[in-house]
């Protein structure tokens, strides 16, 4: 840790490139032009003192309020007096970390060490493997599926998923005439000498709805909510605007995390910044935080918001329904997804659920990919 | 602090616009090594006012593009005067021109309107201001496009090619966070949070703004205002709601903050009917109290 300090360096430009690359260890993103920026910055006098020192890298390395504590801490460290006590901290804290994330993966990849696969769900799941059965997997219930046909799974999933958004698009495009684009008449007439006989249109701009997710992650949701990720990451992949959140005991937002090209590559990183997998539930309180943190940025007159749930609450219902009902004010609409909802006989008695129906504009089953595709009617008819 | 700064926070007091230290390190950073300056915040806490502080005192002009879904290339940054154009045509139709000439002639500058984008590289004398505001309502195709002009602070139009900035602008970003900017943009710029400001500062922008409004009412109004942010409501009220609600005092020639009065003119500061009735619930005399005490 010693090495992260500027005494260690000779020059001024040595140690502001010391402190970028530590910015980087410490996961802010910075890079060479950066650094650069600093040195111009520095020449410029504003490193003559460390407060302004401070406020000049700080407007240069941060991009969001959330880095600024990072920041700081990095900054007391690398310009501070020698051993500070942040840097033992920080070093603390990144292996903590990584002790939680072993055990929070097994369980995202579908192997939960505290439950035994049921030995009769295996021997169902073998049934319906190959090509020609897909119709029948469209139909198989999540929780009995076995590893094996994960990745069949996936490709119907992904196939689905983009017929999904395709005849979306073109339901919106198909139902209004634009306006006329003058622009593009000239252009088009121009060989008709000034007449515009061709009249080109602007066709109308694509409506983007932006999706909020929200996914419960809880300890009785373990069979669902590997796939019902999958389900969002391809989403993610499809759709541009998608908010995601997983929530237990409290909530995370997991949007960025989905960016990443490979499921493999944000299910790692999930496992590293998601510690939430697998506990108990508190929904209200989730939503709580939801509403406090996120729904005045996120939420507005043009996104659905999706809860992915089996609406089984340790919580409040009292709270849950008051939270719910701020959401359902700030969003168009207000979809609720259970995965219990497709065994027969199921009637939404827990306590957390009741407290919730009246809220909801849709009431909809999720334990199985034909119903995942319902969503495109509740898309498109908002 | 280093005495640049330190004239700056001066200069801007002299125009009405109290700033913290560390925003004025940034503005000056902002002007010293020529990078756009993203401002981001709540509503209502004066990102919009730095821009036209820092027009006055640059004493140049400001030119402000406000943003919103949908905003395309022919309303941020040129589009042709068709009507014009197709008059010339018809006007010109007997005269002896050559294709390529009338071609010169209709795409040539008199039949281009320029937007603010276009405007803010294009002023002759002085390098102007140019405020972006609340860059976040924008779609994200908008926001790249951006990117050509804060990076290289040019513009391509087909008909015409590459235009240069001929002063470099000085350019201020605002966003609202009601979405993320791509790290592209973000990239690109200084950035800068402002928040809340704290009780002394308020009260310093209330008195600046108000200067016969009298030192109790004033602080009362504040801590009030203050208390309300504390409170997790849904909407909590910025800068803007006090001075409105500093300035509906004055103009009901209120001389005492007291429960009436709060109760009649609540409407200045709170923006949502939810909030209203919480507060009222618990007892405007109540929560007077506290703040004197």
């Amino acid at each position: 840790m010693a090495l992260f300090h500027f005494s260690n360096y000779s020059t001024f430009e040595e140690a502001m490139i010391g402190f970028t690359a530590y910015c980087r260890e410490h996961d802010l993103r910075v890079g060479l032009s950066h650094s650069q920026e600093a040195l111009i910055a520095a020449q410029q006098g504003f490193s003559t003192d460390k407060q302004t020192l401070k406020y000049t890298l700080k407007s240069l390395f941060c991009t969001c309020e959330e880095e600024h504590t990072t920041f700081e801490k990095c900054f007391e460290t690398y310009w501070g007096k020698r051993k500070h006590d942040y840097a033992h901290k920080i070093e603390k804290q990144a292996q903590s970390n990584i002790t939680k994330k072993a055990s929070a993966s097994l369980v995202m990849m579908g192997f939960n060490p505290n439950k035994k696969e049921n030995e009769q769900e295996e021997e169902e799941a073998k049934n319906v493997t190959g090509a020609s059965k897909i119709e029948s997997l469209k139909k198989t219930d999540f929780s009995k599926i076995a590893a094996i046909d994960n990745e069949i799974l996936e490709r119907l999933a992904e196939q689905l998923l983009k017929q999904l958004n395709h005849r979306l698009k073109r339901k919106l495009e198909a139902t209004k005439k634009g306006k006329i684009d003058i622009r593009k008449t000239i252009r088009n007439n121009l060989s008709y000498g000034d007449a515009l006989i061709n009249l080109a249109r602007k066709s109308r701009k694509l409506e983007k709805y932006r999706l909020i997710l929200l996914l419960d992650v809880s300890g009785s949701m373990d069979k669902y909510s590997f796939f019902l990720l999958k389900f969002i990451w391809s989403l993610k992949t499809n759709l541009k605007n998608i908010e995601a959140f997983v929530f237990s005991t409290h909530l995370i937002r997991i949007t960025d995390y989905l960016h990443q090209h490979e499921l493999d590559e944000t299910l790692w990183q999930l496992s590293h910044n998601a510690n939430n997998w697998s506990s108990g539930t508190r929904i209200g309180a989730c939503f709580k935080q939801f509403n406090d943190d996120y729904a005045k940025r996120i939420l507005n007159g043009k996104s659905i918001t999706i809860v992915l749930s089996d609406g089984l609450d340790n919580g409040e219902p009292e709270e849950l329904s008051q939270e719910l009902h701020k959401i359902k004010m700030r969003t168009s609409k207000l979809v609720w997804l259970n995965p219990l909802k497709g065994m027969k006989g199921y009637e939404p008695l827990a306590k957390g659920m009741k407290a919730a129906m009246p809220e909801l504009d849709r009431f909809e089953s999720a334990h199985n990919l034909e119903s995942l595709l319902e969503l495109e009617n509740i898309l498109s008819h908002v | 602090m280093i005495p640049e700064v330190n004239q700056l926070i001066k200069e801007c007091d002299q125009l009405g616009y109290i700033v913290e230290e560390e925003l004025a390190t940034v503005l000056l950073l902002m002007l010293r090594i020529q990078k756009p300056l993203l401002l981001e915040g709540p509503p209502g806490v004066g990102k919009t006012e730095a821009a036209h502080i820092i027009a006055s005192h640059l004493d140049t002009e400001l030119i402000r593009l406000q943003c919103y879904e949908g905003l395309d290339v022919s309303t941020s940054i040129y589009e042709w005067n068709y009507q014009k154009q197709l008059l010339s045509i018809k006007i010109n139709e007997n005269e002896r021109m050559s294709a390529t000439e009338k071609e010169q002639h209709i795409f040539g500058d008199e039949f281009l309107l320029s937007r603010p984008l276009l405007k803010s590289i294009t002023a002759k004398d002085k390098a102007p201001v140019l405020l972006i505001d609340e860059v976040d309502r924008a779609d994200e195709e908008f926001e790249a496009f951006l990117l050509e002009l804060l990076s290289d602070f040019q513009i391509s139009i087909p008909e015409l090619g590459t235009i240069k900035a001929v002063h470099r602008p000085v350019v201020i970003l605002t966003s609202n966070r009601t979405r993320e900017l791509s790290d592209a943009l973000k990239r690109r710029c200084l950035y800068h949070w402002i928040t809340y400001p704290q009780f002394d500062k308020e009260l310093r922008i209330v008195h600046k703004k108000y200067p016969d409004l009298s030192g109790d009412v004033a602080q009362q109004l504040v801590a009030f205002v203050e208390y309300l942010r504390g409170m997790n409501l849904q909407k909590s009220p910025g800068i803007a709601e006090t001075l409105d609600w500093a300035n509906s005092m004055m103009a009901l020639h209120a001389n005492e903050f007291s429960k009436e009065y709060i109760d009649k003119t609540l409407g200045c500061i709170l923006k949502s009917e939810t909030d209203m009735r919480n507060i009222k619930s618990m007892k405007t005399e109540s929560i007077l109290e506290e703040i004197k005490s």
